[in-house]
């Protein structure tokens, strides 16, 4: 970008700013495969509980404490590989801190409804409750990307985290369960994946 | 009658730097030449330019043993932006 200020038009600043805002904005897109990954353990975990149930392998949380171990096992990784490989960050964005704030808020809110599940609530209502925080991350998380599938699927999994607290039959809790995943990470996600190389794709074919 | 435009925004790469700033919450210079393809020399003339006229910060430390220059737009860069942006939409007779 040279300097030639003399020259410069009404519309030459305008394509600047908007040239700018575009470009910072490109660095602030979810391509997703965050939801898509947390959505299928949480979907596997659900389906397989629903089998187990069906079949009687093994204890009834079978399934959700070897996706306690993978969850566990992940952000262990992830802590690790942001100490070990402390990479300065080219840029900071008011969104991505409000993600990370929300992120962690989310994962203090999950383990503390998992300790309830274990000392006290049933269940049916722990699980409503994890599909209710489910549905309050999609909501922000999808406000902050502006990403309108996210925000319909907020409401749908709100619903479904309702519609959790009435049931008394834990095979069909899992199956609500598995739906409200599905409806408000997994097809979202890969809605947000295909926008996010559609956008990487027009990115790099201007600027080739 | 028209407002004048600022002139130390009316400048092609200042002006990008600006667009870029207001965005984010604060960005390195390397982002910044990389987003703008300006060369590193006449970035630094512009930057400093912004940061006298009080529209940016520059806070320069080392991290990891490696110097880092980061920007970071100022409460009183994001007015006279905004002043800027209103006075272009009058020039050019947009939202008015």
């Amino acid at each position: 970008m040279n300097e030639r200020d003399e020259n410069l038009t009404g519309h030459d600043s305008l394509a600047i700013i908007q040239q700018m805002i575009y470009a910072a904005k490109q660095d602030q897109k979810d391509d997703g495969i965050g939801w898509i990954l947390w959505g299928w353990l949480l979907f596997a975990a659900s389906v397989l509980t629903i089998v187990n149930l069906q079949y009687n392998w093994y204890s009834t949380f079978f399934f959700w404490n070897v996706f306690g171990i993978i969850a566990i096992g992940l952000l262990l990784f992830t802590i690790v590989k942001a100490l070990v490989f402390k990479r300065t960050k080219k840029v900071r964005t008011y969104t991505k801190d409000v993600f990370d704030k929300l992120n962690i808020g989310f994962t203090i809110s999950l383990l503390l409804i998992i300790v309830a599940m274990n000392v006290y609530i049933t269940p049916s209502i722990g699980f409503a409750l994890l599909t209710g925080l489910y549905a309050f991350w999609i909501m922000i998380y999808g406000a902050l990307l502006n990403f309108k599938p996210s925000n319909i699927a907020a409401y749908f999994v709100f619903a479904l985290a309702l519609a959790c607290m009435f049931v008394p039959n834990f095979k069909l809790v899992m199956v609500i369960h598995a739906v409200a995943v599905l409806i408000g990470y997994i097809i979202p996600g890969y809605m947000a994946n295909r926008a996010f190389k559609q956008i990487s794709k027009a990115s790099f074919n201007t600027t080739a | 009658m028209y407002k004048e435009l600022d002139p130390i925004l009316h400048s092609q790469l200042r002006l990008a730097v600006m667009s870029l700033l207001i965005s984010v919450k604060e960005a390195e210079f390397t982002f910044i030449k990389e987003k703008t393809n300006a060369t590193a020399g006449n970035l630094s003339v512009q930057v400093q330019k912004l940061r006298e006229a009080g529209y940016i910060d520059v806070i320069k430390q080392f991290k990891d043993n490696y110097p880092q220059t980061t920007c970071k737009v100022t409460p009183r860069g994001i007015q006279c932006f905004e002043a800027y942006v209103d006075a272009l939409q009058q020039y050019l007779h947009i939202g008015s």
